[in-house]
């Protein structure tokens, strides 16, 4: 067994764990990361879905969960994580969502102030900036054009991406590496500083002894074993695999929270044949959103891709799919997505996820105001005709939870942080209750649903963590 | 089936590989396919999946404005040009 020596092992090299490893390398400490999966050359990325789906996507995105209904998870693997795939759309947590960890969670010292500077820093550090209308595309055009008709709120999406040029193929591998996903940001910088990153190591146990952690043990690509000794470990595997490695190691399972709590943004979106050429794989695919509806926790974001994409999507069948596609320069697509109440589990079963999650009554509910004001939305920008994702014959308002065809980005809350150790998993510090040296820095840690995409979130956390463990002020 | 679609659906979670294979295995076959119609979701998944490859093809994608080749051009020009990652 090869045995490495480190101050911090990080375990995966997502959103969470690229990030603390970057600023605790830069910040003087010896790292070791630890990615599961592999490093993903830009030059072999073809713009092609059904090809890049079943290489940068984890079990090829068709990780389904257990409930009713089934929902279809998508995640990332490899350096970058799901930054990689995801759309690249960056909102700091709404000041409302932080209220509430501070009042029900206990997290005192997750204020706005105390986050703010976290938030810049990440920012700075992805370019993060508002879409242009130049770039938004068609797409964006056409709920622009629905939501003024309405006088509903909306607005540009804010990104972190840098001389894109609309590429269109966001979640299947940016060819021209505008998107600024952790691969290519946060990874470099930390190898930069010295950190040692290794791709192909599946972490299978964290050790600990008399109470603190001591290091990881994991298995290489090649079958050979590796043993990182660090007196802390930052467990950033991500919200479904996070809880397995924690419960395989026997770790974090007092409160009896470990695994629980999963909420997913459960998302849906819809078609509209327009009459003007809509192009939607031209200019970023995520640019816009509406949010008038936020309160009542439905948020509409763009969502597009090419032909092969929108083949699969398209809610329909047989000659209308065909006639439906003979048309796809006309075609439009917007989504939405739901700051879900329901509350799912993560399990393992046979080395692998088992993922359960019911829709509440009252995410239906929020389902079907959501896909009411949808179709609304399009018409009001001129479609001729909307293909909402429901059976046919079956209207929103009458939608049932079997009735809906659902998608979810955003798993969160399988460890979540809450002041008091048998009501979470790890404290506001990020620290896995009763083992010291122990964190964990990514999803799974944000105890509610935000109603938002959470990579920013999720990214700020793990640079207040990497700066409480340098034991200096994030720099503002 | 293409290469690509076999890839695809080889790198899915077990249990649904072989459900996978089967519905496009169905929706290929004209009595599969009457079959399928009579289950409107399983229908629709099918359908998708076959037209998702379909649609890779690059002459059909470029009759609808799409070029997967250009775009991969682009950026690998735009990343050497600019010394991008």
């Amino acid at each position: 067994m090869r045995a490495i020596g480190a101050d911090v092992c990080v375990v995966g090299a997502g959103a969470g764990g690229a990030v603390a490893a970057a600023e605790l390398a830069e910040g003087g400490a010896e790292v070791v990361v630890l990615e599961q999966g592999p490093w993903h050359d830009p030059d072999t990325f073809t713009a092609r879905p059904v090809e890049m789906m079943a290489r940068l996507y984890r079990e090829g995105g068709q990780a389904l969960t257990v409930g009713a209904p089934p929902i279809l998870l998508p995640l990332g693997r490899g350096l970058g994580g799901t930054t990689l795939v995801n759309s690249g759309t960056c909102f700091r947590t709404p000041s409302r969502v932080l209220e509430r960890w501070r009042g029900e969670y206990g997290l005192e010292e997750l204020t706005p102030e105390a986050l703010d500077p976290c938030f810049a820093r990440v920012e700075e550090a992805l370019s993060v900036a508002e879409v242009t209308p130049e770039l938004a595309g068609g797409n964006a055009a056409v709920a622009r054009r629905g939501a003024r008709a309405l006088g509903w709120s909306h607005g540009y999406l804010r990104r972190n991406a840098r001389g894109c040029v609309g590429s269109g193929v966001c979640a299947f591998g940016c060819p021209t590496s505008a998107k600024q996903h952790v691969g290519i940001t946060y990874v470099p910088r930390a190898r930069a500083a010295g950190a040692r990153i290794l791709t192909g190591a599946d972490v299978r146990k964290v050790l600990v002894d008399g109470g603190r952690a001591s290091g990881v043990r994991a298995r290489s690509d090649d079958g050979s074993s590796l043993e990182v000794r660090a007196p802390t470990v930052i467990v950033a595997a991500g919200t479904i695999h996070s809880p397995l490695l924690l419960r395989a190691s026997r770790l974090g399972g007092e409160s009896g929270q470990l695994g629980r709590n999963l909420s997913l943004h459960p998302a849906t979106a819809a078609f509209a044949r327009m009459e003007e050429i809509v192009d939607m794989a031209r200019g970023v695919p995520q640019s816009f959103y509406v949010d008038e509806f936020a309160a009542e926790g439905v948020m509409f974001e763009g969502v597009a891709g090419p032909p092969s994409y929108a083949a699969m999507s398209l809610p329909l069948s047989g000659e209308r799919h065909a006639q439906a596609m003979a048309d796809y320069r006309r075609l439009a697509q917007f989504g939405l997505m739901v700051s879900d109440s329901s509350r799912g589990s993560v399990h393992a079963l046979g080395g692998r996820p088992l993922i359960r999650y019911d829709l509440a009554e009252e995410d239906v509910r929020r389902f079907r105001l959501g896909l009411a004001r949808m179709r609304e939305l399009l018409l009001a920008a001129g479609a001729r005709e909307v293909y909402l994702p429901l059976p046919s014959g079956v209207e929103p308002e009458l939608a049932r939870g079997r009735d809906l065809k659902l998608m979810a980005f955003h798993p969160l809350g399988s460890a979540r942080a809450h002041a008091r150790a048998g009501h979470g998993v790890v404290d506001g510090r990020l620290q896995v209750h009763g083992v010291s040296g122990l964190h964990v820095a990514d999803g799974s840690v944000v105890p509610s649903s935000l109603g938002v995409n959470p990579q920013l979130t999720i990214m700020a956390l793990a640079t207040r963590l990497a700066y409480d463990l340098l034991e200096r002020p994030c720099p503002s | 089936m293409s290469d690509a679609l076999a890839r695809f659906i080889a790198s899915g979670p077990w249990p649904q590989r072989a459900g996978l294979s089967l519905l496009v295995a169905l929706a290929r076959r004209p009595r599969g396919a009457r079959l399928l119609a009579l289950f409107p979701a399983a229908e629709q998944l099918a359908g998708g999946l076959v037209a998702m490859e379909r649609f890779e093809e690059p002459a059909l994608a470029g009759a609808l404005g799409w070029d997967a080749e250009a775009v991969v051009a682009r950026g690998r020009e735009l990343r050497r040009r600019e010394g991008r990652p």
